[in-house]
């Protein structure tokens, strides 16, 4: 997607957390240093300027949390400060910022499908993995044009009393009305969906991509009038919080808030769980040059992606975070590895391609 | 008097500028970018009209848009038609009521009609208790609630804009049907009905265009399914970067808008809204 909708919601975690004093000041600021926000926010535009980094993220709200925080462990290291700009590094501004030659952004906060987009585009400058130590990540997570510092899943939950203590075994119960009644939630955003769609109708996870889009309406056609859908996080917990639906495909992070809010009743399934990389990209020309790449590799640091795990529930791009992990932890992280046996890979390269065409007909699908 | 009316002239001159640089220009820019992204010519409109899923997003919009429109200026006619007849004092009241809602956002009206209809929400907790249904109704997430929160949101404009209307009309020509022998009935719809037309063509063209460019009403209230022009266009420009669809779709809007517009502001009814009445 060309909007990070997942990154916009994990920092809406983050500050509600933070709003509820659930975590102190210094957590939350350690948690957005991992996500790459620690260490300033400038309300207001950012400006350009060689000696600190402008960080574009999806998180604005948090303007007074930041406000103060000049100690991050980066800027110690390097002496640079690091600005936050909240206004949300949408594919769109990205590129609008780069034709025109104004460029304020450093890094930006998106998905590993966007660096793919920008990169076709000749957008943003490819990682330069002379400076980000390629081998703190997967191979995957290391793209050309974006490299990863947080993955997240989408996952089945579900209302336990609805089901009267029954679980789903997998996606297929989704469909199963005459088993677990009641309405259901999914995405209006199209990553993560049809893919859950077609696992429900037989296909091998191996023979996924390309996605048989009208194979996955078919499925889905009876089921639209039961499905409610959704384009935000905190929606997800609203549907389930008011017995709305019985099950759903939402973010883990939302999953596990639910079930941290009432254990007994909201429970989510790990099997056949959707990942997601998320991608810092380096929009092209951008102000503080090769010194951004410095910051991408300190946010790669397993130190602060457990940190980043344990206040919004992100997973860890860098494997040696797994180490780190009390078994609470391991237990709502997608990438532990019992999390993670029926796991599948979002396919970043088909929705680059692809994604524009298929986010419409979806719309144009569930719409009529 | 030649000085005064340029001087007149002269101070219309910064508000003229603002419109025109923060209002105009974007949307010259705009008509621009529908013309030449990704090259230059008339393909984004051809392939436009080619598109069966803008068709069907305009007939969803068209067909809440009637619904909304028919239906607020029905209900706005009968409240307005009722506080012109109450005392001075329940007329301020009643007109207090009808503007509260202009005070509320957009977002809370519509958080608050999930509130009330949603599976478990007010309205079918009570129509459940009351054993009037057994099982709850799908209030929301679906056109109906969308039309609900839309005509919410458009009545306070349409009651002002009849209010206004019937207030002006001269209430001396019912005395003169009644001691003609004419019923309440004949009177309301021989003279109260004509006489109200412009008002009520004025109400029709406000809430119908307002509609037509609904944002956030039916994105929250329809959950994807009832899918209207504003969101198609805001999904384009933000989440597929389709510039090219988003762009020409808007400028049709605006074009088809100022269409209609331009016919009604010819039907007599508007014209007689706009045309100053003679002093009495």
């Amino acid at each position: 997607m060309t909007i990070s909708h997942f990154a916009k919601d994990a920092a809406e975690i983050a500050l509600e957390k933070f709003n509820r004093g659930e975590i102190d000041r210094r957590s939350f600021l350690i948690a957005l240093g991992g996500l790459g926000l620690a260490a300033a926010f400038k309300p207001g535009v950012a400006r350009a300027d060689a000696s600190e980094i402008v960080v574009c993220n999806w998180g604005g709200a948090a303007a007074d949390a930041f406000a103060k925080a000049y100690g991050d462990p980066f800027t110690k290291k390097s002496g640079m400060k690091v600005v936050i700009d909240g206004a949300g590094p949408a594919v769109g501004t990205i590129r609008a910022m780069v034709e025109s030659g104004k460029v304020i952004w450093d890094a930006t906060d998106g998905g590993m499908i966007d660096s793919l987009t920008l990169g076709k585009g000749n957008l943003v400058e490819k990682i330069d993995y002379t400076i980000v130590d390629k081998s703190q990540v997967p191979e995957n997570f290391a793209g050309e044009f974006g490299v990863s510092n947080y993955v997240y899943s989408n996952v089945l939950a579900y209302d336990a009393d609805a089901t009267k203590g029954a679980a789903p075994t997998g996606w297929a119960d989704f469909f199963d009305t005459a088993k677990f009644p009641g309405k259901r939630t999914m995405c209006k955003w199209i990553q993560g969906q049809l893919e859950f769609v077609l696992m429900a109708d037989g296909v091998a996870p191996a023979d996924l991509y390309p996605l048989d889009v009208d194979r996955a309406f078919k499925k889905l056609k009876p089921m639209l009038a039961d499905i409610i859908f959704w384009e935000g996080g905190a929606q997800t917990q609203q549907l389930f919080r008011e017995g709305e639906v019985v099950m759903g495909n939402i973010w883990h992070t939302r999953a596990n808030l639910l079930n941290k809010e009432t254990p007994d009743k909201f429970k989510w399934i790990w099997e056949q769980n959707i990942l997601s990389a998320s991608a810092w990209s380096v929009p092209k020309g951008n102000p503080a040059g090769k010194k951004v790449f410095d910051f991408i590799n300190s946010t790669l640091d397993p130190a602060g992606q457990l940190v980043l795990l344990q206040i919004m529930g992100n997973g860890p791009s860098n494997p040696k975070t797994l180490a780190l992990m009390t078994p609470a932890d391991a237990l709502v992280n997608p990438t532990t590895k019992e999390n993670a046996a029926s796991q599948i890979m979002l396919n970043p390269a088909y929705y680059a391609e692809h994604e524009t065409e298929l986010q419409n007909k979806y719309l144009d699908f569930i719409s009529s | 008097m030649r000085n005064f009316k340029t001087t007149a002239l002269l101070l219309t001159v910064p508000a003229s500028l603002v419109a025109i640089g923060l209002y105009a220009a974007p949307i010259l820019q705009v008509l621009a970018l529908s013309l030449t992204e990704p090259k230059f010519g008339l393909a984004n409109y051809q392939s436009l009209f080619a598109n069966a899923a803008v068709g069907r997003v305009v007939m969803t919009t068209l067909k809440v848009s009637v619904m909304t429109t028919v239906l607020t200026v029905l209900a706005s006619y009968i409240v307005a038609f009722a506080i012109i007849h109450m005392s001075a004092g329940w007329r301020r009241i009643s007109l207090f009521l009808v503007l509260v809602p202009f005070w509320i956002s957009v977002l809370v009206r519509a958080f608050s009609w999930i509130t009330i209809l949603r599976r478990r929400g007010v309205l079918n907790s009570a129509l459940m208790e009351m054993g009037v249904i057994s099982t709850p109704l799908d209030l929301v997430y679906n056109l109906f609630g969308v039309t609900i929160g839309m005509i919410h949101y458009m009545m306070p404009f349409a009651i002002l804009l009849l209010y206004a209307n019937l207030s002006d009309i001269d209430r001396r020509i019912m005395q003169a049907a009644r001691s003609l022998g004419a019923r309440p009935a004949t009177i309301f719809w021989r003279v109260w009905l004509p006489l109200s037309l412009p008002g009520i063509a004025l109400a029709t063209l406000f809430v119908f265009v307002f509609s037509l460019g609904f944002l956030v009403t039916p994105a929250l209230l329809g959950a994807g399914k009832t899918l209207m022009i504003a969101e198609y266009i805001s999904v384009q420009i933000s989440s597929t970067s389709r510039w090219d669809l988003a762009t020409s779709l808007s400028t049709m809007l605006l074009l088809v808008v100022g269409i209609i517009v331009f016919a009604a502001m010819r039907s007599p009814a508007l014209r007689a809204a706009f045309v100053a009445r003679p002093q009495q």
